[in-house]
């Protein structure tokens, strides 16, 4: 067990340092996820002029919200291995005694202590352009829109992971993960409060995962709309879904690496 | 001359080596697809709910949509890829190999490499602009201004785009600078005036979105009041002197890998 924690510790240190190396980049990473705001700035002018339901306020508190959702489940995983299949990288890895798999989400893990202070800051300068915007939501439904962003963040690393191990078949496969990446830019309430989506493409997208992904957390700590606590078993199912098809993925594709050049 | 003959070699180079994945290039089509459906979507969203993003018809709001998406598909085709280029040359120090070559340092940087993905998504952008331009009822007139404006605001959103890849002499790594640019374009899917005031004045004179889009549509359209959506000339010239000023200076800070 303690052997076990030594690892997680060791892992975790060396990625976070690795990260504070990139600080620069991650700062516009960050700048770069500021689009939210951009849907903001428009709807809260159609609320000004009383086209909505909801008040500027509302959407500026919602959108930030959907802001910090989307930063919080941000991955990459699938750039990150498929460059070591392409690159032979991976055959280093292989020969410890750790699943890749784990590298990989120590690097996501410590890059979120890097990212979070960052995005302290970003709210400290939201909260004094738009008074009023930022209210406590409570600790109920902060800790359970924390939950549901865990949640998004554990199933959008499978995603992109099951995205990379797909790199054993197809040499470039960062191509595939474009597709859930816009899906997840359109369905998940970025656009728009999901309550203002017809009601008939509401129905389908309880199913999928994507509202969860962002409008769940989202909707917990704004507290723009009652959240959907169904949401929670369907990213849970989709999560299982994506974990058995990592293990798969992995145990097939093992067998067709051939390293660099072998 | 020599230099179009020149882009000819690269693209058909680079093109050549990108088809090795032709998978990629597959499911790039059914991105664009999707890409492409959801953004009509987010327009539609605001008709629906009455709002007429300060004061465009639907199909003038698509014209506008449509721009933003040509702009989006040539930093996918051209800008990204050659761009992040700067910033590894930089890392290995293979710049010096460019700066030997008796071609333009500039040119070479700008159109050496493209990224065929991109090539669905311009497809459906200029559909999305011909449709729109179609149900505006543009005149010759107005669809020849149309073209003259969109060159205007690609030669912008180029010179932005090099200014911005062009501080990786000095920061090195710096790629995601020119994934922010791209991610601030987002705004320009929509007219400025769908805009909160404080944002539409950012989106003209701190980050020149108002002339990629907004501009060359209220040329074409003739909405245009004032001289105001003329000065995208005017812009898109100066910005890019100032990035061919600034490539040259920042090039003296240039100190390849081993010096």
């Amino acid at each position: 067990m303690s052997e076990r924690f030594a690892k997680v510790r060791t892992l975790l240190a060396v990625y976070f340092a690795y990260m504070l190396e990139y600080r620069a980049e991650i700062v516009f990473w960050i700048l770069g996820g500021l689009v939210p705001f951009f849907f903001m700035a428009a709807w809260s002018e159609a609320a000004r002029q009383g086209y909505t339901a909801y008040t500027p306020l509302q959407y500026a508190r919602y959108f930030f919200a959907v802001f910090i959702a989307r930063q919080l489940s941000v991955v990459w995983a699938n750039w990150t291995f498929s460059d070591w299949v392409r690159t032979g990288k991976l055959s280093f890895h292989l020969l410890q005694p750790l699943d890749p798999a784990w590298r990989i989400f120590a690097d996501h893990v410590a890059e979120r202590g890097v990212r979070l202070p960052l995005l302290l800051l970003i709210g400290l300068v939201f909260a004094l352009l738009f008074p009023g915007a930022l209210v406590w939501p409570g600790w109920t439904p902060l800790l359970l829109g924390l939950a549901a962003s865990t949640l998004a963040f554990l199933l959008s690393f499978l995603v992109a992971y099951a995205v990379g191990l797909l790199s054993f078949w197809f040499e470039d496969a960062t191509e595939i993960f474009e597709l859930w990446y816009v899906l997840v830019l359109f369905f998940s309430g970025m656009l728009a409060p999901l309550s203002l989506y017809p009601e008939a493409v509401q129905r389908v997208l309880l199913w999928t995962p994507f509202p969860h992904l962002v409008y769940l957390p989202a909707s917990y700590w704004s507290g723009l709309e009652s959240p959907d606590p169904r949401g929670f078993a369907v990213l849970g199912a989709w999560t299982l879904a994506f974990f058995a098809a990592v293990r798969l993925l992995w145990w097939l594709g093992r067998r067709r690496y051939s390293a660099m050049g072998a | 001359m020599r230099y179009l003959r020149l882009i000819g070699i690269f693209w058909a180079a680079s093109a050549a080596a990108r088809m090795e994945y032709r998978a990629a290039f597959a499911v790039s089509i059914v991105a664009a697809f999707v890409e492409t459906g959801g953004k009509l979507f987010g327009v539609y969203l605001f008709y629906t709910s009455g709002y007429d993003l300060g004061g465009w018809r639907w199909q003038e709001a698509l014209l506008v949509l449509g721009l933003a998406q040509m702009v989006d598909a040539f930093f996918v085709l051209i800008f990204q890829p050659n761009l992040r280029r700067i910033s590894e040359m930089v890392q290995d120090g293979t710049l010096d190999f460019v700066l030997l070559k008796p071609v333009d340092s500039q040119f070479w940087m700008s159109v050496q490499q493209v990224g065929v993905v991109g090539l669905p998504y311009l497809a459906l952008a200029l559909g999305v602009v011909g449709y729109a331009g179609a149900a505006s009822g543009l005149s010759v007139v107005g669809w020849l201004v149309l073209a003259v404006a969109a060159a205007g605001a690609l030669l912008l959103a180029y010179a932005l785009a090099f200014l911005f890849a062009t501080t990786s002499i000095w920061f090195v790594k710096i790629f995601n600078v020119v994934f922010f640019l791209s991610s601030m374009i987002w705004s320009a899917q929509y007219p400025v005036q769908a805009y909160a005031r404080p944002f539409r004045l950012f989106l003209t004179f701190v980050l020149p979105v108002y002339f990629m889009t907004t501009a060359p549509a209220e040329l074409a359209l003739g909405r245009a009041t004032g001289g105001a959506s003329w000065a995208i000339f005017l812009v898109a010239l100066g910005l890019f002197a100032l990035s061919r000023a600034f490539w040259r200076f920042a090039l003296r800070f240039y100190t390849s890998a081993s010096s």
